[in-house]
């Protein structure tokens, strides 16, 4: 106690963290006073507190810094001070991930969960089941059961919550302690019936039939807690789900009618949560909404802001899914946008914005433009998203709206709202090719005064992109070399970039920026000198293909992989030169993904995509995650009979499935591709807990031409593992033959063995087999997207140095360009340039360009003509380096 | 430990406190000997096989005893060393019926003396050949010889046949501990 006052004073007083400048070495150091005797509990508890301390900051400890501070921590069970002691089990669960032998203190912590000291029981058998093991679980299973039932609360709930945790490694075990966990349900302490219907229904979640028994059983019974009746509805919600995808929904389930009466419940957190259900449900008419409309609508004008919070952020979810409901609260949600909570204000906001009719618009952003300034960037961010959304729903609004980001971005704020505001405006342009010109001329104003390099750079590199293919490009001209006379290194670097793509791209302005570029040669940095002296050389050369390789184009290969593979090549010296084919190209994200990754990598902060050669490209690859081919080639490498296989894997594909779900065994096939050779990885996983197989390997008929060269079992399959089988094939002479069919069973040896323990009942076995569906082997497993930035001028280049191929086809079966669109790229296995992957709406016919590399580095290049008219008809025009791949793609089609 | 310590502990004004170890192989009746020196009212009804280790508290003639009761079984052996260091007495328990054993317990007891956080130091050993009521159990002179006690000569060390059951011969053993401990705390 007096140890709190002190702290307490000290706080007031400013004195700040005490723990600021601890550090691990000097800590772990301190921890060895653990082993001293006598012990002095006040100081090993400090001392804990700090370890506690750095490793909640993130400090990582090595397994051997963790093992040792965790046998220093096991002596201080020598002391009785309660309070030292409760550490200890804080220091046991934090540890008991890193440290080794950390079931060293299984008796120890038994002994305190069964003692008679209640402070230390609950506490005790949250860390025992941390530190435990399925091989000691059956030793304490007979405590936790005990556990479950003790008359004291919190040591009820600490055993059904660990029992919860267990699952994950003893599901089976934690099944038989159902008994328990029912008596547990009928507890008078609201958390233990709580936790004891986690248990309950996590133990018989996987049966339908028993989940419907004790929903339908707990629903007469009202239950005491409203925390567990809450979690029955969402249980209640899951179920009725679950009909409605099956097709057989009741109108008048009784779950339905339990959801709705807990609409009348008396605590405020049930009703909520009741409310938030029936408005999320797929299956919920409009009569039985407004009932949770009406509930949702008073708790908005609550004076508890959590209500209100609740109230909107539900209401804004569902804004576009129901928004007749929704609008029915407009008039509270707009009492709501003053709300002194501006989590409220803004919610309240964004859901006005996504229910409001386009002719409110321009109302609403009136509204919203009164108070923008006041709030914080955080919350500004959600503003701009929802008018993100707007534009994508109301294009004709697109300079309303875009006025207003503008507006948005001259005013202050911090990087991450700025970048929200310039990633939304590159979104507008993007998506509607009307606001292309207004959106590029806010971003060059923007770029005019901007304190962001990493945003100025990013908007310099789409000018180069967009700038040159419209209808004016000298105008952009002026803007981007003001940058290199005004801003700082990276950005001047950017803007010559951005001014060497005009120059390639447009003849009549070659003069004028060759004159800029030889100018900043002169410059004080040297990636700008470097850069400006590498695009003069190449545009003085005038050769479009030089120009469209090295200026427009860039870098294709995967960054990381390209350091590797340097680095690999400096470490073993050849005569031969580099070859870059060799290093594998870098994947194509779909946009959306990208962003996703974007935002969860860098907190909705934009990352400049590959300007060539810059520094920032190479750091915003290298935070990128390795590309798929580089995981698997890794984990294809391991094997010892492949170690040998070609270095460069050119492409996986997705994993197929070649069983249905639930089945016995489970196999999911990965095609890689390499240039000479197929490898068929097997993912197997073994359901059959009676079961261990051995000798687990694929027979396969192939079709003709190709050549098995090693097939690769997995030794060992116990139950419940994924193991890999592989087959090793060289791809046919001929390429034609290369895509085709094959049959496949998956063969193995069974050795029956017990299911708890899973060890076998002999050493006999049996052999067994088990049919795989067929493996398709087509031309998009050998095939490489590529995105082209300027396809165009790729396609130009190529009528004189690749060889042609055209031919009609009659797609009877597509009723739209749209279908058509997402069949043929699926069929292909290519990348969609210019995004050319998106149909404007209303037309008849659209033009489809496609880009990729086919194994052994031959590009293609695809234009599809489609026209619709009675089904789709198709004019495909491939051009290939190799003639025979261009046959290919035009004869696979059809 | 400062001088202050020092001179309270020669003065003998503070009680003694000592940490022990007790070890030996599984179901020798470790758990259950130290569950005998403990008061009536903590000692516990039932006794299980001990995983990883128990602390457990008793007193003898005004000393303290906080003994380490290690778990015997294969997998936990190698942990024994972890408590080494710290601790000022040794309680070795065999179980004198288990003939069969007693050249792995020959070879832990190795193991233990060759220790670096053993080996050299003056720490005294109490072996009890337990579990004396059996039949076929041999007595503490032929463990003794089995275990080729009398290489023993760094340190002082004591047997004697024990019944962890009821009892008989415990006290006999950790009076000779108690005494050990008294003149190597009083020759410091
Ligand atoms: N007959 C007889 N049985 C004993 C004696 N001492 C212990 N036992 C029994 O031997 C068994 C094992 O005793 P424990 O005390 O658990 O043995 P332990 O050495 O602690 O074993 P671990 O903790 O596994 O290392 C128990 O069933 C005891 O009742 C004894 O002197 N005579
Ligand atoms: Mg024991």
């Amino acid at each position: 106690m007096n140890a709190f006052k002190r702290d307490k004073k000290e706080e007031e007083e400013g004195g700040g963290n005490p723990f600021q400048n601890i550090e691990k070495t000097t800590v772990l150091q301190e921890a060895r006073t653990f082993n001293d005797t006598p012990l002095n509990p006040r100081k090993c508890a400090h001392i804990l507190t700090k370890i506690l301390y750095l490793l909640n900051q993130g400090e990582q400890l090595g397994t051997m810094e963790a093992t040792e501070a965790f046998f220093a921590m096991t002596k201080l069970f020598q002391s009785r001070d309660v309070v030292l002691r409760r550490m200890v089990y804080l220091g046991i669960k934090e540890l008991s991930s890193i440290a080794e032998d950390v079931i060293i203190v299984t008796s120890s912590l038994t002994k305190d969960m069964t003692g008679k000291e209640d402070l230390y029981r609950a506490a005790a058998i949250r860390a025992l089941c941390s530190i435990t093991d399925v091989s000691m679980l059956q030793a304490i299973e007979r405590y936790m059961k005990q556990a479950i039932v003790d008359r004291n609360p919190a040591v009820s709930s600490a055993a059904l919550v660990s029992s919860l945790h267990l699952t994950k490694i003893a599901g089976d075990m934690v099944k038989r302690w159902v008994n328990e966990a029912q008596e547990a349900v009928n507890s008078d302490s609201v958390m233990v019936q709580y936790h004891a219907l986690g248990v309950l229904y996590h133990i018989r979640k996987s049966d339908r039939l028993a989940v419907t028994k004790l929903v339908a059983k707990l629903t007469r019974n009202s239950l005491k807690s409203p925390y567990a009746v809450c979690m029955l509805i969402r249980i209640a919600c899951k179920l009725l789900e679950e009909e409605d995808s099956n097709g057989n929904s009741s109108p008048d389930s009784p779950l339905f009618e339990f959801i709705e009466s807990c609409l009348r419940h008396k605590s405020e957190m049930v009703i909520y949560e009741a409310a938030h259900a029936i408005v999320n449900l797929r299956r919920t008419t409009s009569r039985e909404l407004a009932p949770a409309v009406s509930v949702l609508q008073l708790f908005c004008s609550s004076p508890k802001p959590t209500l209100r919070f609740a109230a909107v952020r539900t209401l804004n979810k569902v804004a576009m899914s129901h928004p007749a409901a929704v609008t029915a609260c407009n008039l509270d949600l707009e009492n709501l946008i003053t709300d002194s909570n501006r989590s409220i204000a803004t919610l309240a906001i964004t859901t006005l914005l996504k229910t409001g009719a386009e002719s409110s618009v321009d109302r609403l952003m009136k509204q919203i433009a009164s108070f923008v300034s006041e709030i914080s960037d955080e919350f500004k961010i959600v503003v701009v998203q929802a008018i993100r959304a707007l534009c994508l729903k109301f294009p004709r609004k697109h300079s309303v709206l875009m006025n207003f980001l503008s507006a948005m971005l001259r005013d202050e704020g911090g990087l991450e709202y700025k970048a929200s505001i310039a990633d939304t405006i590159i979104t507008i342009i993007e998506e509607n090719p009307e606001a292309k010109e207004t959106g590029l001329a806010h971003l060059c104003e923007f770029i005019e005064d901007c304190e962001h390099t990493s945003l100025a750079v990013r908007i310099l590199h789409l000018l180069g992109r967009e700038g040159p293919r419209t209808r004016q490009p000298f105008r952009y001209i002026r803007f981007i070399y003001n940058r290199v006379i005004l801003e700082n290194a990276p950005v001047r670097a950017a803007a010559v970039a951005a001014m060497a793509q005009f120059g390639a791209t447009c003849p009549d302005l070659l003069p004028n920026v060759q004159v800029l570029l030889a100018r900043c040669q002169m410059d004080t940095d040297d990636e700008v000198r470097d850069r400006a002296t590498y695009y003069h050389s190449i545009l003085e050369k005038q050769n479009k293909a030089l120009s469209n390789h090295y200026i427009v184009e860039g870098l294709q290969v995967s960054v990381p992989s390209l350091e590797r593979a340097l680095h690999q090549y400096t470490l073993n010296p050849t005569e031969t030169a580099f070859d870059i084919k060799s290093v594998p190209l870098a994947a194509v994200t779909p946009a959306d993904e990208n962003a996703n990754k974007m935002a969860a990598n860098a907190g909705g902060m934009l990352i400049t995509p590959a300007l060539p050669g810059s520094k920032a490209a190479v750091a915003a690859a290298t935070a990128n995650t390795v590309t798929r081919e580089e995981t698997y080639l890794e984990k294809l490498r391991a094997v010892p009979e492949l170690a040998n296989l070609s270095i460069s894997l050119f492409h996986s594909s997705d994993p197929v499935e070649l069983t249905e779900s639930e089945t016995e065994y489970v196999v999911r096939c990965v095609k890689h591709c390499f240039p000479e050779h197929l490898v068929l990885q097997f993912d197997c996983t073994n359901t059959l807990n009676d079961q261990l197989l051995e000798n687990v390997h694929v027979q396969l008929e192939a079709p003709d031409g190709y050549h098995i060269v090693r097939s690769v079992p997995c030794a060992r399959l116990p139950f419940n593992e994924t193991g890999s089988t592989y087959i090793v094939l060289q791809y046919p002479d001929e390429l034609p033959a290369s895509v085709g069919t094959f049959s496949a069973t998956l063969k193995f040896l069974v050795k029956d063995c017990d299911p708890a323990t899973g060890q076998p009942d002999s050493d006999e076995g049996y052999d067994d087999e088990y049919m795989l569906e067929d493996v398709e082997v087509t031309l998009a497993d050998q095939v490489q997207k590529v995105s082209k930035t300027n396809f165009g001028s790729a396609w130009e280049e190529a009528a004189s140095t690749h060889s042609e191929l055209e031919d009609t086809y009659s797609l009877s079966t597509m009723g739209t360009l749209e279908e058509a669109v997402r069949n043929i790229i699926n069929f292909l296995g290519l990348q969609p340039a210019e995004r050319s992957d998106k149909v404007p709406e209303g037309k008849s016919s659209h033009t489809l360009y496609l880009a990729g590399v086919f194994r052994g580095g031959h590009e293609v290049l695809v234009r599809a003509k489609l026209a619709l008219a009675e089904g789709v008809t198709m004019q495909l025009t491939v051009r290939s380096t190799d003639p025979d791949v261009a046959e290919l793609v035009t004869s696979t089609i059809g | 430990m400062g001088i202050w310590d020092k001179l309270t502990r020669l003065l003998g004004l503070k009680k003694r406190e000592v940490n022990v170890l007790v070890v030996g192989l599984n179901n020798s009746g470790k758990s259950t000997v130290i569950n005998h020196f403990k008061s009536e009212e903590e000692r516990s009804t039932e006794i299980v096989a001990t995983v990883g280790f128990n602390v457990e508290k008793f007193r003898n003639k005004n000393v303290g005893f906080t003994a380490f009761d290690m778990s015997g079984q294969g997998r936990y052996r190698d942990l024994w060393e972890h408590y080494y260091k710290e601790c000022q007495g040794i309680i070795f328990v065999v179980d004198s019926s288990d003939r069969l054993r007693l050249v792995v317990v020959r070879d832990e007891l190795d193991l233990l003396l060759q220790h670096p956080d053993v080996t050299g130091r003056r720490i005294p050993i109490l072996f009890f050949a337990n579990k004396m009521d059996i039949r076929e159990a041999l007595s503490s002179v032929k463990i003794a010889a089995a275990l080729g006690l009398e290489r023993i000569l760094d340190k002082p060390w004591h047997i004697c046949a024990s019944n962890a059951l009821t009892g008989e011969g415990l006290q006999e053993g950790v009076e000779w501990l108690t005494q050990q401990i008294r003149e190597l705390v009083s020759n410091k």
